[in-house]
């Protein structure tokens, strides 16, 4: 049985998810919220499985509920569900910990596709993500030396496989296609995919600590 | 200063011409002077008488010529009767006349021949006419020429030393000469010349240039040694006059006391002069040559002038030492700065024609040299006005080229700032521009996205959901169009890969999708965006229309065009499915949205041979676009 949380604010579609979650995962809990702090004080309470999470919202963004599961409910899996398709918006989100993203305009069979894959572990990579994703590790390598690291930092960086697949996504290779090319089956990619999500969530949050620590040191 | 211009070179050709001009002058008048014929008188029979003529019963005494009356007769002032007798000459020449010729008397002269007045220089009593430059041409008439001898008598009026401030005006006569009217009078010429013409003209000279330079200084404060040196011109073209001016209203005591007064002033000019012309300004010699200035008048007045030599004597001495203290400083600032090529011969010079004067001083009446060092004084001065306006000519020729190469500067910085305003400027209404944008994007989705959606997911007619989905997908378009930056094409290529990929292969449809990799090119937002939507019309309808299993699409670039070829094996574009595309726009929009990139889009196709879509796009008018 899973528990999920819902945070849309316009209700109608906040109706029509509902109703494709329901399709979905026959049998679930569904949490529904229409403002941030609700999302927050409902994820306070009750342990998810899945949150579909709005970015844009009267009183906030819905990047701070994802950051918020991420800290308080690891196993959770926050997935963005937008009307936001550019990278900009999505970066940040994915950052945060988010483990995909759904567009909302997109055909109920299509959106149910793409929950179920998301729910079996393979989250969608489309090659502006990926080309944002490879641009923040490179740029990564190259600003930060070995030295200046804090121990307590975790030294994340994409491994020669990882890169392979994000490169390959760039370039508009499907999943499936970039299996075929890499002697690899599907599950895998989509596990490196996975693990390309985590990194980024992981490196991003001690990046975020380290500048944390770096004001504090210097307030 | 740097090398000497041309005029510089032209100057210093002129202070040749000129000191050879004094030395020519000198060797001639010596050469004059060693002329035949003459009879040279060099003692006479004196006496300190009070009446025209010596009576016989006058007491006597003889003496030497020239006869120096502050040594001769310290204290004397007042006249003195000196009385020569002579032979006639035998060897004159026909028409020719007898004259007494007399280098030196000072202060003024009667002549009696024979008893006889026959010449008059002018006033013998206060204030006595000033003769003690002039040289005394006396004819003696035939007339009065007895055969045997004749008796001269020569009445001097003079002033005793402690009264003058100089030796060349006390009382004294020089050595007499008497001989044929002709040759005396070219020697009388001569030194007349000398003595009197050419200190005039050079006072004149003086007067002039000086008065120019020192309103020239006057008037530009920064250039203060020029109405120093005018200043010093001026004076010294006044202190001149002494040497050619016979009479003036006022006594003598007064004269030596106005004249002595003037060297004050002099030497506060040269002083000032010299160190405002090195570049340097001291505020003690401000106030001290002021102060000398009133305190040498005020020393003459408690001596008297009854000891006006002596005092004189002590100022000239601290004045010199003043000016030849200035001179070595400003040589000394001079020679650190640049060069003194013309200051320093002009500073000897000076100096040397001091030590000259200072030495006919005591050597009675006045040699030859001393005349000619008088006159070297001021045409020391002359050049050295010259080398000024050298100099000021040659700041106004550089201060214009100064105000050209400023005037340019100013310009080009002008022309530099306004460049900079308008670059940040643009980058303002860019800025602002990419500002209004973002928000009318955030607006788009927040409002008519929402709305779309709603219809989207709400309507019960599949027509309009897939309208409302469409309207979506445009407005999303436009705003990155609006918003979008120039685009790499090889990330172009890989979104338009993923995209056209999965939804052909979503739709069971096998692509076979050929395109370059790694291109350099960028395409403009707007390009990205309309190729996007033409790459998606195409796609949508080959899934919803064309029955096809497969699909080949290719990209090329071929100078600077981007040719799409989007080949299927369905079944072609038939009438009533060519009419319902023209329903939905399709066809139509995506060639206009070709044309409005300057690009074409061809759709060939016949019922069962499949379709071919050829898109070009021109990359560089793609970019320009933008």
């Amino acid at each position: 049985m899973k528990t999920i949380l819902l945070l849309e604010d316009l209700p109608e579609i906040r109706a029509w998810l509902r109703k494709l979650v329901m399709q979905v995962f026959p049998g679930a809990v569904i949490s529904e919220s229409a403002r941030v702090q609700d999302a927050i004080e409902l994820v306070r309470a009750v342990k998810f499985d899945l949150a579909l999470i709005d970015l844009g919202l009267p009183d906030g963004s819905g990047v701070d509920v994802v950051t918020q599961l991420r800290d308080t409910q690891p196993d959770a899996q926050s997935v963005v569900v937008t009307i936001h398709d550019d990278d900009e918006h999505l970066f940040p989100a994915l950052q945060a910990g988010a483990f995909g993203y759904i567009l909302k305009e997109q055909a109920r069979e299509l959106i149910t596709e793409q929950l179920q894959r998301i729910s079996q572990g393979e989250p969608p990579l489309s090659p502006s993500i990926a080309r944002r994703v490879m641009a923040y590790f490179s740029a990564k390598a190259k600003t930060k030396p070995a030295a200046s690291a804090p121990s307590n930092m975790p030294n994340v960086s994409l491994t020669d496989r990882e890169s392979e697949v994000l490169l390959r996504v760039a370039k508009g290779y499907t999943l499936p296609e970039i299996g075929v090319q890499l002697g690899l089956s599907r599950h895998t990619i989509a596990d490196y995919v996975k693990q390309i999500y985590r990194k980024l969530n992981v490196s991003s949050r001690a990046e975020a600590a380290l500048e944390a620590q770096r004001m504090g040191l210097f307030r | 200063m740097t090398t000497p211009g041309p005029f510089l070179q032209r100057l210093r050709g002129l202070a040749g011409l000129v000191i050879g001009l004094v030395i020519g002058l000198v060797l001639a008048l010596t050469g004059a002077a060693a002329a035949a014929q003459v009879l040279h008188i060099r003692s006479a029979q004196v006496t300190p008488a009070a009446g025209p003529v010596l009576s016989a019963g006058d007491p006597r005494a003889s003496v030497a010529l020239p006869d120096d009356w502050s040594r001769s007769r310290p204290g004397y002032a007042g006249t003195v009767t000196y009385r020569v007798d002579f032979e006639p000459f035998s060897s004159l020449e026909s028409g020719d006349l007898l004259a007494l010729y007399i280098a030196h008397v000072c202060s003024n002269l009667e002549v009696f021949l024979n008893g006889q007045l026959v010449h008059g220089g002018g006033r013998m009593v206060e204030p006595v006419t000033h003769n003690c430059n002039h040289p005394q041409l006396v004819p003696l008439p035939t007339a009065l020429i007895r055969p045997g001898t004749n008796i001269l008598d020569i009445r001097v009026a003079g002033h005793r030393l402690a009264e003058v401030g100089s030796h060349q005006r006390d009382g004294g006569l020089s050595a007499l000469a008497i001989g044929p009217m002709s040759e005396l009078a070219a020697l009388h010429a001569q030194r007349k010349a000398l003595q009197v013409s050419a200190p005039q003209a050079v006072s004149a000279t003086l007067l002039l240039m000086g008065g120019f330079m020192f309103v020239m200084g006057f008037v530009n404060r920064r250039e203060s040694h020029l109405a120093y040196f005018g200043a010093l011109s001026v004076g010294w073209a006044l202190v001149d006059t002494r040497l050619w001016l016979r009479s003036l209203p006022m006594s003598h005591s007064v004269a030596e006391f106005l004249l002595c007064s003037m060297l004050g002033f002099i030497t506060w000019a040269a002083v000032q002069f010299l160190m405002r012309y090195a570049g340097s300004r001291e505020r003690f010699v401000d106030v001290a040559m002021p102060v000398q200035c009133a305190l040498l008048p005020l020393s003459l007045v408690l001596a008297g002038p009854s000891r006006l030599h002596l005092v004189a004597s002590f100022w000239y001495a601290v004045l010199a030492l003043e000016v030849l203290a200035a001179s070595l400083w400003h040589l000394r600032r001079e020679w650190q700065r640049r060069s003194v090529w013309l200051m320093g011969p002009l500073l000897l010079t000076v100096a040397v024609a001091g030590v000259i004067e200072f030495a006919a001083q005591w050597g009675g009446t006045r040699p030859l040299a001393a005349h000619v060092a008088a006159l070297i004084m001021p045409v020391v001065f002359v050049l050295v006005g010259l080398r000024l306006v050298q100099q000021q000519g040659h700041a106004l020729n550089h201060a214009e080229q100064g105000k050209a190469r400023l005037e340019q500067r100013v310009r080009e910085a002008t022309a530099e700032i306004e460049r900079n305003f308008r670059q940040l400027s643009e980058l303002r209404v860019e800025q602002v521009t990419e500002r209004e944008r973002k928000r009318i994007a955030a607006d788009l989705h927040d409002d008519l996205g929402a709305k779309l959606l709603t219809i989207v997911h709400t309507s019960d007619s599949e027509r309009i959901s897939t309208l409302a989905r469409e309207a979506l997908e445009e407005m999303r378009l436009s705003v990155r169009g609006l918003t979008g930056k120039p685009v790499r094409l090889a990330d172009a290529l890989g979104d338009w890969r993923a995209e056209v990929v999965s939804r052909l292969g979503q739709a069971g449809i096998d692509c076979d999708w050929q395109a370059p990799e790694d291109l350099p090119q960028r395409l403009s937002s707007r390009a990205y965006v309309q190729t996007t939507r033409i790459l998606r019309e195409a796609t949508s309808n080959i899934i919803k229309h064309s029955k096809a299993m497969r699909c080949d699409i290719r990209c090329t670039i071929t100078d600077g065009d981007m040719l799409f070829v989007l080949q299927d094996d369905g079944e072609g574009i038939t009438a009533p499915v060519a009419g319902r595309l023209d329903q939905g726009h399709g066809l139509a929009s995506m060639k206009n949205r070709a044309k409005q990139l300057q690009g074409q889009c061809l759709v060939e196709s016949g019922a069962g041979q499949g379709t071919v879509i050829r898109l070009t796009v021109p990359l560089d008018r793609a970019i320009e676009g933008s």
